[in-house]
């Protein structure tokens, strides 16, 4: 296990008496997505204001890609990128005067600029919009191009505050996709979002509630331990419904009869859950196999009543 | 029309006025204020104008002639050694009017009566300052008149005082040079704040000025990033005003023109600097914009752009001090109408220079402050 790229301990943020952010601990590996989520108001924000050094800490310590934020807020900037709730554009310019600009402020220039300008063009399909001014392009392009923007520079850690807030489904699924070819590529990304299905997404989650961390797990363990687990409905035909319970009892699943088809419980699709189903449908193609997914709002919902929660 | 509905949307109205603690503020203080400036602070009389006296005479008579005209607090009397410094402390604006006292001043009053012309005193003034210096003239006339009177009848013998007057500086007593010496102090003060107020407010309400501050741009970066197009903007507009006060309305700087544009340019950095303090601490817009509203009021009543800071009570000509566009007018107005230099503009450089270090300072740290 590599060392965190972000690392904070004990965080604390304070606005008078109101404690917005409460000795937060997590620490973020490098190259995942991290997806920290809570509802509005529940300290996501000043975190993220905190990581980034925009925000000095109360109490705590904060360490991202090496540098102690809170005493060398500067130093850390070179390393990342952030996209902030809105779409930080300078209207009455066009795309690519947005580009030249933020270019130069990290000393992006010449065939440097151009080669990398090239790249992000064609990744995020922005090549006929990018002499278009910035308040002619519709909110998903928007957001694409903003993402491109805190990615222009290489960043080592993308931090991204609600990024897909107001934007349509597809451009958020097209926006995922993005975001995942950034963690492909070895960028560790923080996300904040309020889509519960947008964890799926991502490796990690931290969930807080009023400031403090409530869940810290991949998705896969809160799932496991917050859910009834996934949901397996077999229709098969009378004649073989004997051989597939052997079969799924021998991978220690239990099937029981429901409305006329086989149903079963697991906790996740593990890999010895998978290969009973594969080999399931090989044996007997006749039967057919439904998997559902535990909602990740369920899930949540079960978290925030297991801590208490307030929101 | 329905009474309920026009009811909901007054209480709406006054809940949401009386609920902003700014607003509030200028509800009351702006008018009382007002009122206050304008009917006890602001006049246009003349009251305790420095009067430089040279008295060459130093006899009882000339001394009698300079308590009488120091008698009615018209004029505050500071005696001078020279001709020579009372001309400096005319150009440097230190005194509005001097009365130089001839070394025979008593010998000649006194012949009089023998059939002797009447001694003559020389009256100049600032002529810069055109309604105040006509005023003056109009005292001073009659004051010495009335003290020729009285010295008649005290002293046997004694007789009339002739006064020879002399306006240094604007001799027409023309208004216009003076209002258009000033209105540069007010377009600079007003005009580079409200611009600038908005445009920080604005960058955070979009998001902008958050992604700048994520990016390596230092603080003092963004800061000259945004104060010196700005400023480059308004030094042309100082030198376009120039052009047109004198091309249209026939006023030049009699002063050096260089030393104008620079000393301009320089406070148009002041107030830039002033602008971004009001947008860095304003949440929306509508508030930077009232900030600077209800810092032109002051501006006007209090900077001597519109009315003589000299005629203030003690306690308000130290609060005009604070403005840094009562050093600038004064300087304005010095360069343009009585040919100052920088040397005998030192004390209102300086206090430029002060406010500049202090408000681009501030402005800074609003700009970087880490909250």
């Amino acid at each position: 296990m590599s060392a965190p790229i972000i690392q904070t301990r004990e965080l604390t943020r304070r606005f008078g008496d109101f404690t917005a952010v409460d000795r937060l601990t997590i620490a973020v590996e490098p190259g995942s997505i991290f997806a920290f989520l809570g509802a509005n108001g529940s300290g996501k924000s000043t975190t993220i204001r905190m990581l980034i050094g925009l925000l000095r800490p109360t109490a705590g310590e904060i360490q991202v890609d090496g540098i102690d934020v809170i005493r060398h807020p500067r130093r850390v900037r070179d390393r990342i990128g952030y996209m902030g709730q809105k779409v930080s554009l300078y209207q009455g310019l066009s795309l690519r005067e947005n580009v030249e600009f933020y270019a130069g402020l990290y000393g992006l220039a010449g065939d440097a600029l151009e080669r990398r300008w090239h790249e992000l063009r064609e990744r995020f399909a922005l090549g006929d919009v990018e002499r278009e001014k910035v308040e002619d392009l519709p909110a998903g392009i928007r957001q694409r191009a903003g993402l491109a923007l805190s990615t222009l520079h290489r960043p080592r850690v993308l931090f991204l505050d609600e990024p897909t807030a107001g934007v349509d489904v597809r451009s958020r699924a097209l926006f995922w996709e993005r975001i995942q070819e950034e963690a492909e590529n070895g960028v560790t990304v923080f996300v904040t979002t309020h889509f519960l299905e947008e964890v799926d997404f991502c490796d990690w989650v931290s969930f807080i509630d009023a400031g403090r961390l409530i869940a810290n797990s991949p998705p896969e363990e809160l799932r496991r331990q917050h859910s009834a687990g996934y949901r397996i409905a077999i229709e098969a035909p009378a004649g073989v419904r004997e051989a597939v319970v052997r079969r799924l009892g021998e991978a220690g699943i239990v099937t029981a009869p429901r409305d006329g088809r086989l149903e079963a419980r697991v906790p996740a699709l593990d890999a010895r859950v998978l290969d009973a189903l594969g080999r399931l449908a090989r044996e007997h193609a006749d039967a057919t196999v439904h998997v559902e997914q535990p909602a990740m709002t369920d899930v949540f919902r079960d978290v925030l009543a297991a801590n208490g929660a307030a929101s | 029309m329905s009474w309920r509905r026009l009811r909901t949307l007054l209480q709406r109205e006054v809940r949401a006025t009386l609920r902003d603690p700014f607003t509030v503020t200028m509800l009351i203080a702006v008018p009382l204020g007002t009122l206050l400036a304008f009917g006890f602070v602001l006049s246009t009389e003349v009251k305790h104008l420095p009067l430089a006296v040279l008295d060459a005479d130093g006899s009882p008579a000339s001394r009698r002639l300079v308590a009488d005209l120091t008698a009615k607090g018209i004029f505050d009397a500071r005696l001078f050694p020279t001709r020579a410094a009372i001309d400096r402390a005319l150009v440097a604006g230190d005194v509005s009017a001097a009365l130089i006292i001839p070394p025979d001043f008593d010998r000649r009053r006194r012949a009089v009566a023998n059939g002797e012309p009447a001694p003559e005193v020389q009256v100049i003034y600032d002529g810069a300052e055109a309604v105040l210096a006509g005023n003056a003239e109009g005292f001073l006339r009659s004051l010495i008149a009335a003290n020729g009177v009285t010295l008649t009848e005290d002293v046997h013998g004694g007789g009339r005082v002739a006064v020879v007057t002399r306006a240094l500086f604007n001799p027409r007593l023309d208004g216009v040079p003076y209002m258009v010496a000033g209105t540069f102090g007010f377009v600079l003060s007003f005009l580079t704040t409200l611009i600038t107020a908005v445009s920080i407010v604005n960058e955070r309400i979009a998001g902008t000025f958050e992604q700048l501050q994520v990016t390596p741009a230092t603080s003092v970066e963004i800061f000259l990033g945004k104060i010196l197009p700005l400023g480059v903007v308004f030094a042309l507009d100082v030198g376009l005003m120039m052009l047109v006060a004198g091309f249209v309305l026939g006023v030049w700087p009699q002063g050096s023109v260089p030393f104008f544009l620079l000393v301009s340019s320089f406070y148009v950095l002041v107030s830039l600097a002033l602008g971004l303090l009001f947008s860095a601490t304003s949440a929306t817009a509508a508030e930077a914009v009232q900030k600077t509203v209800l810092f032109s009021i002051p501006l006007v009543q209090l900077s001597g752009f519109a009315f003589p800071i000299r005629n203030m009570p003690a306690i308000v000509r130290w609060i005009t001090e604070v403005f840094p566009a009562t050093h600038y007018i004064r300087i304005s107005r010095a360069i343009y109408i009585r040919a100052a230099g920088p040397v005998s503009l030192l004390p209102d450089l300086f206090f430029l220079v002060v406010f500049a270090g202090i408000l681009l300072w501030l402005a800074l740290r609003s700009i970087e402050a880490r909250a």
